[in-house]
């Protein structure tokens, strides 16, 4: 967006201040920022307050025993016990707690290592390479991120059932290998459309051609965009629930989602305590991955709005 | 450009249409069987239905058959009614089932109906299952087109029971035996005029609204002297039959004499007579001691249900079966694991009559029926409803679990009054319809 | 889109060709590269969209092959009172859920971009439901906070509204889960945030000299500055709930209940397709879905013509 142009509706005349006015603006700035700025962080902290209790609440749950939690607004545990944790490990059905786990990382990092691939060499055709097509292509790429997915998963399901795929992990990362996701080659599509074209020129001059370009000059450059893509892939994948819940049958190939709601199921329903210990554990990767890299995950969205 | 991608897409439509296309026969891969000899290392996948009662028994009795078979590991999980049978559909539709699981006749027909269900007929004939202490009508109970495609493993009839406690703080009596629907509607809405709270401060109840169980239905039109179902697996009674049942109970609704339901939903798995809140709740005889269990009592009574015109027309069914998934890969263990369920003794003395009295007779002897036992009155309840005669039990059509469920959903509905009787048998018909094709 | 390069032994006098004849390489090397997708495409999306298509018109149970019933599936749907029910819920969601979630995400996105201070941890802070919201950890945590006696039915016994879980009472689990959906506004959140940053400051203080208040300086300067962000997000956002398919499982136990108060449209889908496997049925709801999903898409493109502005060039 061109910073110098002004919309239609803006008002009709614009004046320059004088310094007079400026000055008086000012003074009126500083003493309204001291009351402006108490109004902020109070709001600022109460809405933080607010969003995070749902979450900090979970946490402090999992390490209360049950009685103490239902109608418990306060976050501290009395007796604060490991008890809950022990028995989300236990395992559910003689299926232990790290082979759900693992399945799960299995599956995300299966997922991360398609996209990564898949989504890049595709959005390297969108962004570099003309060639008939190519625009209609991109339409009906985007035109699947606007897609309700009810369409296609039943023909997916009768297809993989009858290729005897269900209850293997392949009907969830196959899409990920043939850049079903059509929003990570998007977010590298725009990635790439900001990289300066010299570098590619200099190296076709060279009698580069379009593999060497993408491998040695594309990825290295794109790597914020990669990493974004992975972070978001692997939480993506780590919270999938319908794909599993569809194509996941034997206990010991259960995701977490799916051995959660096994646990769930299977818990007397006032064990609270135990769900929410399971709950916490499933989600504990999302939060590293949260807590060490928001940065890349927060700008990866950003940036998605930022060209329309 | 496009037009490759075009038929290419077409292409691989044809293609899954055509595969859809390639009929439903099991290409089953577990057929090739364990030929790997006995000794070989097992994981046998087994599921059931019921409360944490049950599953504390399965799990002995699973400790116990490890024990003696140590190659064989048994993976055991379960759910609750509903949402077991939701389960296993989708392994179904994946031949995924389990190599040994609970079985319901209301679900038989389909699922051996479909080819699911593994032909236990060559193990019973080698005696790998040994049935020669079973009654051989009940085993036929367990037998479609001459498949034996599951055994039951034990039988139940229709009962009352009654919390002692409950009701004694509310001063009511219950009706002598021999009450009607409208003696028990009756004391419903005593209870509930008496107005008296538990120690929770929670109002206590007469009963939960019984219409909304399908078997009530069942049972009190064959009071009424009308089989359910026809010899060709349709429906015998129609919308009017279902809105006069319904009705029995309207007035109760209207009154809010009830247990009602948000509470009852928000309790699951446990309900308001297992949190002591009902005084009363008719169910399964074989229920006595999973509810014994949950509610915490010992002196849970058991009781004749309402009579009809011509008695209680109680009939015994088979309260369970076990049957195998038919794409298992270890039939022979799967086979070893449902004999020793249906006939080891020491497997009657740890369920008791807790999944309905054993058919075995070898089991139905070790069962610890000492006085004053949950086993001893649920066995004596049975002699009572024999003596005083039951006639033969309505068979399961196609699709009863489905009816059924959905019964128990409309149910659910007309307790949160967003549906009249008149509604719910126009839905449910329109539901049953489908289902029972 | 590049050009194609004058060979470098040509005469001055002869200028650089711009052809829109593709080198041969080019297309080789675009299609090469593109491979992965156009398998994807063919073999996940559309070649299934054809297939669901034809399966609308038929009754297909997975293990006999499809019968052709023409128009019945679509005309049972509309007397299917589950259905219909399914289309309302679904319907009073996304109406309600998605403008006041993306009410909340512009709201914080303006109160954050007052200060520059704290901005990136409140940005995070604010992210996180979004990231966690849609898991089944989280719906299982709603549904703990929310049932009788429970946090919520505590808080508002103290404000003073009736008691009583909002879990098991069929009028208030839309509430419920219409909060859970407002909850994780962090992402359109931070997409607005961007939007915000891109807006001049120097057309607010010209506003200001102008004596515009604050009331003006939105409706005549942010709004339209913010509209492609606010097109994106709504577009997104609305498409989005009609898919919410986890929270309203686990909530629901798996039941759309209670009295199919959260039996949504993908909900509903699964329970035909996938567990009574009346596959013709579920195809036919997914391709009205489809259409009225496409039908809103293609509203909301017709319509930004009018209010979304976009300033400099174009896309």
């Amino acid at each position: 967006m061109s910073p110098t142009s002004v919309p239609a509706n803006a008002p009709a005349k614009l004046h320059r201040p004088t310094v007079e006015q400026s000055a008086g603006l000012r003074r009126q700035a500083r003493s309204r920022s001291l009351g402006r700025s108490i109004v902020f962080h109070v709001a600022t902290v109460v809405l933080t307050v607010v969003i995070l209790y749902p979450a900090v609440w979970m946490l402090m749950s999992a390490f209360k025993p049950t009685h103490d939690i239902v109608g418990n607004v306060s976050l501290v545990p009395h007796d604060a016990s490991l008890a809950n944790f022990a028995k989300a490990l236990g395992g559910i059905g003689g299926v232990s707690f790290w082979t759900f786990f693992t399945n799960s990382l299995v599956l995300a990092v299966g997922s991360v290592v398609g996209i990564t691939i898949s989504c890049s060499v595709s959005a390297y055709a969108f962004a570099r390479i003309d060639f008939p097509g190519r625009n209609v292509f991109f339409v009906l790429m985007i035109g699947t991120l606007l897609l309700p997915f009810h369409v296609v998963i039943i023909p997916q399901y009768i297809v993989f059932n009858r290729l005897g795929l269900v209850d293997t992990f392949v009907p969830l990362l196959l899409g990920k290998f043939l850049a079903a996701e059509a929003f990570f080659v998007f977010l590298m599509v725009q990635f790439m459309r900001n990289l300066p074209r010299e570098l590619d020129e200099a190296a076709r001059i060279d009698g580069a051609g379009h593999v060497r370009i993408f491998a040695s000059i594309m990825l290295p450059l794109m790597k914020p965009a990669l990493v974004s893509s992975s972070i978001f892939a692997f939480i993506w994948s780590w919270n999938d629930f319908f794909g599993p819940l569809l194509y996941l049958k034997k206990p010991d190939l259960y995701s977490l989602p799916i051995a959660l709601r096994m646990f769930v199921d299977q818990t007397s329903v006032s064990d609270y305590g135990a769900q929410m210990a399971m709950a916490v554990l499933a989600l504990v990767p999302v939060m590293l991955f949260f807590f060490v890299f928001q940065r890349y995950l927060v700008e990866g969205v950003a940036t998605q709005g930022l060209k329309g | 450009m496009k037009r490759p991608v075009l038929s290419a897409a077409a292409a691989a439509a044809a293609l899954t249409l055509g595969l859809a296309a390639c009929g439903g026969s099991s290409d089953a891969p577990g057929t090739t069987g364990s030929a790997a000899g006995d000794d070989a290392p097992v994981t046998l996948t087994f599921t059931w239905w019921g409360n944490d009662d049950r599953a504390e028994r399965y799990n002995q009795a699973i400790d116990l058959f490890e024990e003696q078979n140590p190659h064989i590991t048994i993976q055991g999980q379960f759910q609750d009614f509903s949402n077991y049978w939701t389960a296993r559909a989708t392994e179904a539709a994946g031949r995924s089932l389990p190599d040994v699981m609970q079985f319901d006749s209301a679900y038989l027909r389909e699922y051996a109906g479909n080819s699911h269900l593994l032909d236990l007929g060559p193990y019973v004939e080698s005696g790998a299952i040994d049935l020669a202490n079973f009654d051989e009508g009940l085993v036929a109970a367990g037998s479609l087109n001459d498949v034996q495609v599951a055994i039951p493993t034990s039988t139940n009839t229709l009962a009352m029971f009654v919390n002692p406690d409950v009701l004694a703080a509310t001063g009511v009596e219950f009706p002598d035996d021999g009450y009607t629907w409208e003696d028990l509607n009756r004391f419903v809405q005593d209870v509930s005029d008496a107005d008296v709270p538990t120690d929770d401060g929670y109002k206590i109840y007469g009963s939960g609204d019984y219409v909304a169980t399908f078997w009530f239905f069942l049972q009190h039109l064959v009071q009424q002297g009308t089989e359910p179902f026809t010899d060709d697996g349709g429906l015998n009674f129609d919308e009017d039959d279902v809105v006069d049942w319904l009705n029995l109970t309207a007035d109760l609704r209207a009154a809010d004499a009830v247990y009602p339901i948000a509470r009852a939903l928000a309790l699951a798995p446990l309900g308001g007579f297992t949190v002591n809140e009902v005084a009363s709740e008719q169910s399964w005889d074989n229920f006595l001691a999973g509810y014994s269990a949950d509610s915490g009592k010992d002196n849970l009574e058991i009781r004749p249900i309402p009579a009809g015109p011509d008695g209680t027309s109680n009939f015994f069914r088979p309260s369970m079966l076990l049957a195998s998934g038919a794409n298992t890969d270890h039939p022979e263990a799967a086979a070893r694991f449902i004999d020793f369920l249906l006939t080891d003794p020491e497997v009657g003395a740890i369920f008791g009559t807790s999944k309905g009295v054993p058919a075995d007779s070898g089991q139905r002897a070790a069962v610890d029926a000492e006085d004053g036992s949950v086993d001893a009155a649920v066995i004596a309840y049975e002699e009572l409803v024999a003596g005083t005669g039951t006639v033969a039990p309505p068979i399961p059509v196609k699709g009863f679990g489905t009816i059924e469920a959905t019964w128990k959903s409309l149910g659910e509905e007309l307790s949160y009054k967003t549906i009249t009787p008149e509604q719910f048998a126009q839905q449910w018909f329109a539901e049953a319809e489908l289902a029972v094709r | 889109m590049t050009l194609t390069a004058a060979p470098p032994t040509a005469g001055p006098s002869t200028p650089p060709v711009r052809t829109r004849r593709h080198k041969g390489s080019e297309v080789r090397a675009g299609y090469a590269f593109l491979t992965p997708w156009l398998l994807g495409f063919v073999l996940l999306t559309a070649g299934p969209m054809i297939a669901s298509l034809y399966l609308a018109f038929t009754d297909y149970n997975l293990f006999a092959p499809p019968q052709w019933v023409g128009l019945d599936n679509f005309r049972m749907l509309f007397q299917d009172p589950n259905y219909l029910k399914a289309w309302q819920v679904t319907g009073i969601y996304v109406l309600f859920g998605t403008p006041v979630k993306l009410a909340s995400a512009l709201a914080v996105a303006m109160l954050l971009n007052a200060r520059h201070r704290g901005q990136g941890f409140y940005r995070s802070a604010f992210y996180l439901p979004s990231l966690v919201g849609a898991s089944v950890s989280i719906a299982i945590v709603w549904k703990a906070m929310f049932i009788d006696n429970g946090i919520v039915d505590r808080m508002q016994q103290a404000v003073g509204i009736e008691g009583g879980g909002w879990v098991g009472d069929p009028s208030r689990t839309m509430p419920m889960l219409v909060l859970l959906t407002v909850w994780q506004f962090g992402a359109p959140m931070v997409i607005f945030l961007a939007g915000l940053k891109q807006v001049p400051l120097e057309l607010y203080e010209a506003a200001s000299v102008d004596g515009a208040g604050p009331v003006r300086k939105f409706w005549r300067i942010t709004l339209p500055m913010l509209s492609p962000v606010l097109f994106f997000n709504l577009l997104l956002e609305t498409i989005h709930a009609f898919q919410i398919f986890a929270s309203a499982f686990i909530i629901s136990n798996g039941t759309g209940g209670p009295a199919r108060s959260t039996l949504f449209y993908t909900l509903y889908l699964y329970f035909r397709g996938f567990q009574d496997f009346r596959m013709g049925y579920a195809s036919a709801m997914a391709w009205v879905l489809v259409l009225v999903v496409g039908g809103i898409t293609a509203f909301f493109f017709r319509s930004s013509r009018l209010w979304v502005h976009y300033s400099g060039e174009g896309k």
